[in-house]
C-alpha cells in the first residue's frame, strides 16, 4: 500500500464518524471567521464607548458590551484569531521538538537515549502548569510568550511516543534493509521512520490544540495572560468573571467558545485515532 | 470514603458549625507573612497587628491630629532634634508584663540590626543618632538633623515586647512573631496557617475594653469569592469594589443586611512619564497627554462616579493640596497643537507622529492584577492612536514591575502611591532622588528643589502646607505625572454592629457595640 | 526485582539533580531579587524613598545571596543532603513546616479526585466499548468532552454562585478545608465537614479528567475483547456479563494501574487556580505564592518534592504493572 493511500484510506474510515466530521467543520468555521475577523466581527475589539458599558445583548451588539463598552462580539471574533494562533503554534512547537529529540533517542539508543529519557523524566517531573506560570512570571507575558513557554515545557509527551515508535519500527525488515542499502541516518530517520510514526503524534497534537487554549485562559485567569486589550477568549472570560452577578452574559460568550472549540478538537483527534489505529476498529 | 463521607451528609448528621454572633468576622486576601510587625511588613500583618498592638501614638482618624496612646504626652527640643515620649502608667502586654522604656529601646536596635530581616524600617530610622531610656517611663529619640517626619517615624515606631523576645535566639524566626503579644485593645488567640487568625477581647486593656467579643480573619484570596462570602453572610465586614458599590449592593436584601460606608484614605493613582525619554522630555508633550485623557468621563463610568479627581500629590483632606488649581481639562483639539509645537508631526506621513527620525510610540507599564490599569491600557491605546501615538502595554508581575521601575526600564507607568497624611515629597520630586529613589520618571526643577528641601525643615505646619501648594502648581505645569485619582475606600458592615462611623481616615472600631441576638452558621 | 528496583532507584539520581539545577536556573535568572523586593514594598505598594544601598546589602546578606551563584547551589545541595529545606525568605518559617501544612492538604485532595475519578471513568468506558460506534458510546463520548472543554475556574465559579453563594441553592460552603470550630464536633461529624467543603473543589478537579480516562479505558478494553482467549470464552458459552468482567475487564485494567502514577504530577500542579478559588491552603497555592514573592527556598523545596513523588509514583506504577500482570518480569524488560 502506498503512503497516499494510507492516507486516503484514513480519510474516509475519518468520514464515518459524523462527530469528528462534526468537530472538523466547527474548526472550520472558527478559522474562516478568525481570518475575516476584521468583516465578521463588524466592531473594532479594543474600540470602547463607556455610556454603553455592561449592555445585555441587542441588535447593535449581539453578545452585549464589556465592562469598558467593547463589543463582546467583535472581541470574540477577533479573540478566535489569537487563541487558535496561540493553539496552533505552541503545538506546532512542541511537536517539533518532542519529534526531534524523542526520534533522536529512539533510533541511536544507547547513550543518546538515555540523556534524552533523563530529559524526557526531567521535564516530566516539573508540574507543568506551574513551570509555564513560573517562567512567565519571569519572562513576563504576550501572545509570543505563551505560545513559546508552552511549547518549550510540553514536548516530553510527544517525545516519549515518538522514542516508543522508533523503537519498534528500527528493527522492522523495510528499515533495516534501507539502512542496509546505505541510506544515511537523518534520510532513514525522517523518510522511513517518520512517517509511519506521525498518525499517533497527529492525534496527540489535535488533542494538545485544546489543551492550550486551556493552558491559555488559565494563566489569564491567575493574571499571567496577555494584556486584556488583546482580546482572547481567556482573557474575555477572566475579565467578566467580576460582572458574573450583574452581566452573566459575559462570562456566556467565551465559556462556550472554549468549550465548542475545545469539543471539536477532542472530537477531531478521536476520530482520527480511531481512523489511524485499525485495530480499533471493530 | 469520600462517598461514605457524602452519604452521611445527606443522612443529615450535624456536620456546621455555629458562628459567634458577638464577634466580628473579616475577610483577609492573604494569610500574613508573619505577626511580627518589625520583619513583616505586608499589607495583611498592618491589618491584624492593628487590632493587637499600638504605638505611642496616633492620627485622629476624624480631626486628623495627633493623640497620645502608649504614650501619655510627650515634648520636642526647640531645635526639632530631640523628642521625649513619657509613656503611660500601667500599661502591660497581653501577658501581664508591664510596658516599659525597655520595650521601646529593644524594638529600635532590632530594627537597626542587620541580621534583622527589617529593611524597610531600617531605611526610615537611619537618620536617628540615638535613642535613650531616661527613666523607666521615659524613651528620647535624637536625629542627627531637624526633618519634619522625625515625629510621625518616632511615634509611629512598632513596637514589640523585650520579654518576649530577648532570650538569645534568632530575632527573625523567633516563635513570639507568630504569636503576637501586644497591648492593644484584642489579644492573639490563633493562627492556623493559611486559614484563619483568631483574635479576642483583651478585658484588661488600659481603656474600656472594646465590646465585641473577637475578631476573626478569614483567608480568601479570591476576591469575588469573598464578596460572595460576604452576600451570604459568613463575613461580617469587607471591602467593596466600585462596580460592587454602585451596582450589586444596591438592592434591598444588601441593605437590610449591611450598612455601606465611604471614607478616603491618602491614596493616589497616576500615571508617570518617564522624562529621560524622548518622548516625554517636553512638558508640552506632557500636558497634551493629560489632556488626551479623559478623566472625568473614566471617573463617572469606570469607577461608577466614586473617587475625586486630583491634580496634584498631596492629600486632598490636607492643607498642603491646592485646591484652587483645576486638573487640566480633556481637550483633544488643543493637545493635538501641543504636540505639533513640541515638533511631534507625522514627517513621514505613515499616520504615527516622529521627532528626529523617533516615531511616537512607546510601551505603558502596569501592574498585572491590576483591573484599572487593564482598562487604562485599552483607554491609552485607543485614544492616542486617534493622534498618532502608539501604545504598548507592558503588564508586569509585581516583583518584576517593581524592578523595572527600579532600573528606569519603563516609558509610562501606572502607579499608586499609599502616603501617610502628609508626605514627605522629597523622595518623589527632588533631583537628588532621580538615580536612585521614587523620583523615577527623573523630574528636575530647581525651584521645585529648593521647595522640597525648605519643607523638610519647616515646622510650622501652615508654611509647609503653603510651600507644598506651591509645589503643587510647579507640578501642574510640568505634569511628571498625570494625577488620576484619589481612590475611596468603600466598605460594607453587618447591621448587627452598632454605633459604625466613618470618619475621615476611616473606622474607629473601639467605639462599635454589637447585637448578640443573631443565629449565625457559617 | 530488587536489582530492578535499585537501578531504577540510581536512576533517579541524575534526574533529580537535573531538576533542582533547572530550578534553580530559571529563578537565577528571573528578575528582581528577594532582597531589592523585601526592601521596596510596603503593604503591597511601593515604598516611598530611596533605599541605601547598604541595607539591601545586607539584607542578601542574611539571605544568603551575597555568595557566588554556583555556591548557592552547593550550599542548598548540602543542606538538602541533611534534609534541610532551608527557612522561607518571606516569614523565615522553616519551609518543612510549612510544607507540612500543605502537603497533607494536597494529597488528600490529590487522592480523592484520582479515586473518583477512576470509579466514575472506568465504568463510563467500559459500558461504551460494549457496542463502539454505537448510540451509548457516542452519547458518553460526547458528554465526556463536553465536561473535558469547560474551563475549570469558570466552572468553579458557577458552582460557587449557584451552589455556595447563599442566593440560588445554600448547599454547600464557599470556601476552605474544613469550618472554623469544626474540632468541637465528634470525629465522624468532622470527617464529614471537610467532605462538605471538598465536594466542590473535588467536582472541579474530576470532571475533566473523565475524558481522559473513560477513552483510554475503552480503548483498553476494545483491545481485549478483540483477543483469542475472549472469543474461546464466549465460544465456551460462557455468559456476556461473566466474559466481560471475569476476563476482559481483569486485562483491561493493566494499563489503567500503570496509568494512576501518571495522573499525581498534573494534580500537584493543576490544583493552583481551585485552591486558589476556594482557598484551600494547598501546595498549588503555596509555590505560587512562593514564585510571586522569590521566596527561593520554597520554590526549590516543591520542586524537588513533587520530582520525587513524580518518581516514585513512576515506579510504583511499574511495580504494579508486574503484580497485576504474572505475564511481566523485571529481567526481561529494557
Amino acid at each position: 500500500m502506498t503512503r497516499e493511500a494510507y492516507w486516503v484510506l484514513v480519510w474516509r474510515q475519518f468520514c464515518k464518524h459524523k462527530l469528528a466530521l462534526a468537530g472538523l467543520a466547527v474548526i472550520g468555521v472558527m478559522a474562516i471567521m478568525a481570518v475575516l475577523a476584521a468583516w465578521v466581527g463588524r466592531y473594532s475589539p479594543t474600540a470602547y464607548d463607556l455610556e454603553a458599558m455592561l449592555q445585555p445583548p441587542s441588535p447593535a451588539h449581539w453578545f452585549g458590551t464589556d465592562e469598558l463598552g467593547r463589543d463582546v462580539w467583535a472581541r470574540m471574533v477577533h479573540g478566535t484569531r489569537v487563541s487558535l494562533q496561540i493553539g496552533f503554534v505552541a503545538v506546532g512547537i512542541y511537536v517539533a521538538v518532542g519529534i526531534l529529540l524523542g526520534a533522536l533517542a529512539g533510533y541511536y539508543g544507547g547513550w543518546v537515549d538515555l540523556w534524552i529519557s533523563r530529559l524526557i523524566e526531567v521535564m516530566y517531573c516539573f508540574p507543568t502548569f506551574f513551570l509555564i506560570l513560573a517562567v512567565l512570571a519571569f519572562v513576563g507575558p504576550s501572545i509570543y510568550n505563551i505560545m513559546i513557554v508552552i511549547g518549550l515545557t510540553s514536548w516530553p509527551g510527544i517525545a516519549r511516543l515518538v522514542r516508543g515508535e522508533f523503537l519498534k519500527l528500527r528493527s522492522q525488515d523495510f528499515v533495516q534493509a534501507s539502512i542496509a542499502a546505505g541510506a544515511g541516518d537523518i534520510r532513514v530517520m525522517f523518510r522511513h521512520l517518520l512517517p509511519n510514526a506521525l498518525a499517533p503524534v497527529l492525534v496527540s497534537a489535535t488533542f494538545g490544540v485544546a489543551s492550550a487554549i486551556l493552558v491559555e485562559s488559565s494563566l489569564s485567569y491567575l493574571g499571567f495572560g496577555v494584556p486584556p486589550y488583546v482580546p482572547t477568549w481567556g482573557s474575555i472570560l477572566s475579565q467578566a468573571q467580576e460582572f458574573m452577578d450583574i452581566a452573566w452574559w459575559l462570562t456566556l460568550s467565551p465559556g462556550l467558545a472554549i468549550f465548542i472549540t475545545i469539543t471539536a478538537f477532542n472530537l477531531v483527534g478521536e476520530g482520527l485515532r480511531d481512523a489511524i489505529d485499525p485495530r480499533l476498529r471493530v | 470514603m469520600l462517598l461514605a463521607i457524602v452519604l452521611g451528609l445527606l443522612g443529615g448528621c450535624q456536620y456546621r458549625v455555629p458562628r459567634d454572633a458577638g464577634g466580628l468576622t473579616i475577610a483577609l486576601a492573604a494569610d500574613p507573612s508573619s505577626l511580627n510587625p518589625i520583619t513583616s511588613n505586608d499589607a495583611a500583618t498592618g491589618e491584624v497587628l492593628s487590632y493587637v498592638m499600638e504605638t505611642l501614638a496616633d492620627r485622629d482618624p476624624a480631626t486628623l491630629a495627633w493623640r497620645p496612646k502608649l504614650a501619655e504626652r510627650w515634648e520636642v527640643s526647640p531645635d526639632h532634634q530631640t523628642f521625649t515620649y513619657h509613656l503611660r502608667d500601667g500599661v502591660r502586654w497581653h501577658d501581664g508584663a508591664p510596658f516599659t522604656a525597655d520595650d521601646v529601646l529593644y524594638s529600635y536596635e532590632r530594627i537597626m540590626d542587620p541580621a534583622v530581616d527589617a529593611a524597610v524600617l531600617r531605611g526610615y530610622y537611619k537618620e536617628i543618632l540615638h535613642v535613650e531610656k531616661v527613666d523607666e517611663a521615659t524613651v528620647r529619640f535624637t536625629y542627627r538633623q531637624p526633618y519634619f517626619m522625625a515625629f510621625e517615624f518616632t511615634a509611629g515606631i512598632p513596637i514589640v515586647p523585650k520579654h518576649a523576645f530577648d532570650d538569645g535566639t534568632d530575632f527573625n524566626t523567633h516563635p513570639a512573631g507568630r504569636h503576637p503579644l501586644g497591648t492593644g485593645p484584642y489579644r492573639f488567640v490563633e493562627w492556623v496557617t493559611s486559614r484563619r487568625i483568631v483574635l479576642e477581647r483583651n478585658p484588661s486593656y488600659w481603656r474600656a475594653a472594646p465590646a465585641i467579643d473577637g475578631v476573626v480573619f478569614r483567608i480568601v484570596p479570591e476576591r469575588t469569592v469573598s464578596f460572595q462570602a460576604l452576600k451570604k453572610g459568613e463575613i461580617d465586614f469587607a471591602t467593596l469594589f466600585p462596580v460592587q458599590w454602585a451596582r450589586q449592593t444596591n438592592n434591598p436584601r444588601f441593605l437590610d443586611r449591611f450598612t455601606k460606608h465611604r471614607y478616603y484614605l491618602p491614596t493616589e493613582m497616576y500615571l508617570g512619564w518617564n522624562i529621560r525619554r524622548p518622548y516625554f522630555s517636553d512638558r508640552r508633550v506632557r500636558q497634551a497627554l493629560t489632556m488626551l485623557i479623559d478623566r472625568e468621563r473614566m471617573l463617572a463610568r469606570t469607577e461608577f462616579g466614586e473617587g475625586r479627581l486630583i491634580s496634584g500629590p498631596a492629600y486632598p483632606d490636607h492643607p498642603s493640596y491646592d485646591r484652587s488649581i483645576a486638573s487640566w481639562p480633556y481637550d483633544p483639539a488643543s493637545a493635538a497643537r501641543l504636540l505639533d509645537d513640541a515638533g511631534w508631526t507625522d514627517s513621514d506621513g505613515d499616520g504615527w507622529r516622529d521627532k528626529d527620525g523617533i516615531p511616537f510610540r512607546f510601551r505603558f507599564l502596569y501592574r498585572a492584577g491590576s483591573s484599572r490599569g487593564d482598562l487604562l491600557a485599552n483607554v491609552l491605546r485607543e485614544d492616542l492612536q486617534k493622534v498618532g501615538i502608539g501604545v504598548d502595554a507592558q503588564r508586569l508581575e509585581w516583583t518584576t514591575y517593581v524592578k523595572t521601575i527600579n532600573d528606569r526600564a519603563f516609558d509610562a507607568m501606572f502607579g499608586g502611591w499609599v502616603g501617610p497624611v502628609e508626605m514627605d515629597q522629597y523622595q518623589l520630586w527632588h533631583s537628588s532622588q532621580a538615580a536612585k529613589g521614587s523620583n523615577h520618571v527623573g523630574f528636575a526643577d530647581p525651584e521645585a528643589d529648593r521647595l522640597l528641601e525648605a519643607a523638610r525643615r519647616e515646622f510650622e505646619p501652615e508654611k509647609r502646607a503653603a510651600l507644598y501648594r506651591q509645589l503643587h502648581r510647579i507640578l501642574h505645569e510640568e505634569q511628571p505625572y498625570t494625577f488620576l485619582l484619589n481612590p475611596p475606600e468603600l466598605v460594607a458592615a453587618d447591621r448587627r454592629f452598632t454605633n459604625v462611623r466613618a470618619y475621615t481616615l476611616g473606622f474607629e472600631s473601639l467605639e462599635w457595640g454589637v447585637n448578640r441576638a443573631v443565629e449565625l452558621w457559617q | 526485582m530488587t536489582r530492578y528496583f535499585f537501578q531504577r532507584m540510581l536512576l533517579m539520581i541524575p534526574t533529580l539533580i537535573g531538576i533542582t539545577i533547572v530550578t534553580f536556573g530559571i529563578m537565577k535568572l528571573a528578575p528582581g531579587d528577594p532582597a531589592e523586593l523585601k526592601a521596596q514594598t510596603v503593604q503591597g505598594t511601593l515604598k516611598g524613598g530611596s533605599l541605601p544601598e547598604e541595607i539591601i546589602a545586607e539584607t542578601r546578606k542574611l539571605y544568603g545571596l551575597d555568595k557566588p551563584v554556583w555556591e548557592q547551589y552547593a550550599r542548598w545541595v548540602w543542606r538538602l543532603v541533611r534534609l534541610d529545606f532551608g527557612d522561607s525568605f518571606k516569614d523565615h518559617r522553616p519551609v518543612l513546616a510549612k510544607l507540612k501544612d500543605a502537603i497533607p492538604i494536597t494529597l488528600c485532595l490529590s487522592f480523592a479526585t484520582i479515586a473518583i475519578t477512576y470509579i466514575i471513568a472506568i465504568p463510563l468506558g467500559v459500558v461504551a466499548a460494549l457496542k463502539p460506534r454505537g448510540w451509548l458510546d457516542q452519547l458518553i463520548a460526547a458528554g465526556l468532552f463536553i465536561l473535558y472543554s469547560l474551563p475549570a475556574f469558570w466552572v468553579a465559579m458557577l458552582l460557587l454562585v449557584f451552589f455556595a453563594g447563599g442566593e440560588y441553592w445554600n448547599w454547600f460552603p464557599l470556601t476552605g478545608f474544613i469550618s472554623d470550630g469544626a474540632e468541637r464536633l465528634p470525629l465522624l461529624n468532622r470527617f464529614a465537614n471537610i467532605g462538605w467543603h471538598l465536594v466542590l473543589p473535588i467536582v472541579c478537579l474530576t470532571y475533566g479528567g473523565f475524558a481522559f480516562l473513560s477513552r483510554f479505558s475503552r480503548a483498553s478494553m476494545l483491545e481485549v475483547i478483540r483477543q483469542d482467549f475472549i472469543r474461546t470464552a464466549r465460544a465456551k458459552g460462557l455468559s456476556e456479563w461473566r466474559v466481560l468482567v471475569r476476563h476482559a475487564l481483569r486485562n483491561a485494567m493493566i494499563p489503567l494501574v500503570t496509568l494512576m502514577g501518571t495522573l499525581l504530577p498534573a494534580l500537584l500542579g493543576g490544583s493552583v487556580i481551585i485552591e486558589q478559588i476556594f482557598a484551600i491552603p494547598g501546595m498549588g497555592r503555596l509555590g505560587f505564592e512562593a514564585v510571586l514573592a522569590r521566596d527561593y527556598p520554597v520554590i526549590m523545596a516543591i520542586a524537588v518534592i513533587d520530582a520525587v513523588l513524580t518518581l516514585l509514583s513512576l515506579l510504583l506504577s511499574d511495580l504494579l504493572y508486574v503484580v497485576v500482570d504474572p505475564r511481566i518480569t523485571f529481567g526481561s524488560r529494557s
